[in-house]
């Protein structure tokens, strides 16, 4: 597998302050994530809010620069790109955004809308524009009739459709989608989802997912990242993180989602407490203070990200006993 | 057993410059006490308005136009703003969506909490004081006799969810409506907050209408659940059986676009189309424009509810 997007031992850092006279305090939203995405392969990246996965999203897109560690694209360094490299990173790599109503220019035709990136980035002249434009509505499954509309005249499945043929205009090599269906109703959420499918499958892009839902990564992804307080912890691939997860977090998530099926739903192992402040991250293990099987060492010391398993790596002190013996009958 | 609450033939409209919304278009529903009735549809489709409608808090210009709402046998309709006022959030509960945005920002929770239990139950400020204290720790918040004192910006989502449970349970309700109470939480939180409002219920043997989109939440909590479209209750039964043995192509449409039951890789199923216009005139079926089984005569034939089999009521002519 070729590495197209990577980044090694990447932190985000901001500044913080309570009130106006308060001591500032860093706030590490990122602390530490090395990940790959493969040509054509399907990461998705599952953790809940204030866990860093958005501000990751905003590192891989160049939106923001890191406070340490690098990102390369295809090998290079993005810190060290020079300007037309940058601006072919920013069209190779695209984005999806989360709600349809607010990342969609309300004054701009839908027309304008998805040539915009072409104009940016100079591609084709204004008839050819105009083809592209129609072809690409009707790769998202839009009529061309549509074309000199606004968006507020369509509904939020039909705007998500919009961004899509927006990301997909300049024919991005990786596609970035920070929850690109979680505002969608239900019957509307299976049709994205299937759109989404249908364009990686035929134009063999890569595509970061990142999202809370891990039912629509079970559904989307090749491997899966679980995300806890800035840091990884937990990776592999997506029939081995949501069927035999090794670390705890990944556990309580999985058991938290509430199921149909009345036989898949196990025991369920209730996170305690709430997320803690990434102001003030707890001291070993960042998930021991929610954890049911903290032992002492866990506060005082941090679990590495390690290979449990061929190509399957967790952060935890414990996993092998927790989820590996034969009397954990689980 | 008595009903706790029984609606009939609701309608509720709202007079657009162009045209009439039929929000909610002739609601059938039932409660007994203790009970939790799951409303499950997509936005629009008139679950919120209905919640909105037993609470007398239908937001202008929408009007109820016709129906009864009878709460323990007294008709909510027909009971002036003043009497509403004695059950809304004292007989009657409401947890919101956005706690965020249905917490004054500007006082104290613990003043918002002991706010209902003064106003309905006339305690002195000390008495309300302590019984909110009381109620937050009921609701899993630590050291709540400090936490009355914080605002609503000081507490995490989570937090602030509990503190609208508390406010909603503080005078003891035998109704609760909960509107989306777990959608802007995590998961992990979500699993937290509903075990709480099932204890919640039990032990105070409340009546539960839970409305939400999620249906792996509908299938873990609630009793009986009605699946609404186009402002009508099209599917009507207790939860296991809506599950097992789905009638409506709406709702079988519904439960096969779930990736739970999707095979990683293959597309989901999807319902074709989209909802209806609810300004237009409906005579037949609403459904029947995206109905795989439907023809000429659903879209001509008006529908009504009819028994499948115990307890289990559907809105299809095609239905066996």
């Amino acid at each position: 597998m070729t590495v197209l997007l990577g980044t090694e031992n990447l932190y985000k850092e901001f500044t913080v302050r309570g009130s106006a006279f308060a001591e500032k305090k860093t706030l590490t939203a990122v602390a530490g994530v090395d990940l790959e995405i493969g040509a054509g392969e399907t990461l998705g990246i599952a953790g809940e809010s204030g866990c860093g996965k958005s501000t990751l999203a905003r590192l891989l897109t160049a939106l923001m620069p890191p406070t340490r560690g690098a990102i390369r694209y295809q090998g290079k360094e993005l810190a060290s790109m020079s300007a037309p490299e940058l601006r072919n990173f920013r069209k190779e790599v695209q984005m999806i955004f989360q709600d349809p109503f607010s990342s969609l220019n309300p004054r701009m035709r839908v027309s304008e809308i998805i040539a915009e990136p072409l104009i940016i980035h100079g591609m084709g002249n204004a008839s050819q524009r105009r083809e592209r434009v129609a072809q690409l509505l009707e790769r998202v499954g839009l009529s061309a009739g549509q074309f000199t509309r606004f968006p507020h005249e369509f509904s939020g499945g039909q705007r998500q459709r919009i961004g899509i043929a927006r990301a997909l205009a300049v024919s991005p090599r990786l596609i970035i989608a920070d929850e690109p269906v979680s505002a969608l109703d239900l019957s509307i959420q299976a049709q994205i989802m299937n759109l989404l499918q249908e364009v990686k499958r035929d134009l063999g892009l890569s595509f970061l997912f990142i999202t809370h839902d891990l039912s629509v990564l079970k559904h989307l992804s090749d491997r899966i990242a679980i995300m806890y307080l800035g840091r990884i912890v937990e990776t592999g691939s997506r029939d081995d993180v949501l069927t035999a997860p090794l670390h705890p977090y990944t556990e309580a998530l999985l058991s938290a989602i509430p199921s149909i099926d009345p036989d898949k739903r196990r025991r369920r192992v209730i996170a305690k407490g709430e997320l803690p402040s990434p102001v003030a991250p707890p001291p070993g293990c960042p998930f021991h203070t929610r954890c049911p099987y903290a032992q002492p060492v866990c506060s005082e010391q941090r679990p590495e990200l390690e290979e449990k398993e061929p190509g399957h790596r967790a952060a935890c002190h414990f996993s092998a006993e927790i989820y590996r013996t034969p009397q954990a009958s689980r | 057993m008595s009903l706790l609450l029984e609606i009939t033939g609701l309608c509720t409209e709202f007079p657009l410059r162009d045209g009439t919304l039929k929000a909610v278009r002739g609601v059938d529903l039932a409660l007994e006490p203790g009970e939790t009735l799951a409303l499950v549809g997509e936005s629009g489709c008139g679950k919120s308005i209905t919640a909105a409608s037993i609470m007398g808090l239908v937001p202008p210009p929408g009007r109820i136009v016709a129906g009864s709402i009878l709460f323990k046998g007294k008709d909510l309709l027909k009971l002036s703003e003043g009497e509403m006022r004695e059950v809304r959030g004292n007989r009657i509960g409401m947890i919101f969506q956005d706690p965020m945005t249905s917490l004054n920002p500007v006082f104290t929770v613990g003043y918002q909490i002991a706010e209902g239990l003064r106003i309905h139950r006339g305690v002195s400020r000390q008495e309300a004081e302590s019984q909110a204290v009381q109620m937050l720790s009921e609701v899993g918040i630590p050291a709540a006799a400090e936490r009355i004192r914080d605002y609503p910006h000081q507490l995490s989502g989570g937090m602030r969810q509990r503190v609208m449970i508390a406010m909603a349970l503080a005078c003891r309700p035998e109704l609760v409506i909960a509107d989306e109470p777990t959608t802007a939480l995590d998961v992990t939180i979500q699993a937290q907050i509903l075990e709480l409002l099932d204890r919640l219920k039990e032990e105070n043997r409340m009546g539960l209408i839970l409305i939400t989109h999620n249906l792996g939440i509908v299938a873990e909590r609630a009793h009986r659940t009605a699946i609404m479209y186009a402002g009508q209750v099209v599917e009507l039964a207790p939860t296991e059986e809506l599950f097992k043995n789905p009638l409506h192509p709406y709702t079988r449409g519904l439960l096969a676009s779930l990736p739970e039951f999707g095979k990683p890789g293959e597309p989901l199923a999807t319902i074709a189309g989209t909802v209806p216009d609810l300004k237009g005139r409906l005579a037949g079926c609403a459904f029947s424009a995206r109905c795989p089984v439907g023809d000429q005569s659903c879209l001509e034939t008006p529908t009504e509810m009819k028994e499948a089999g115990p307890g289990h009521t559907v809105r299809c002519l095609k239905a066996p």
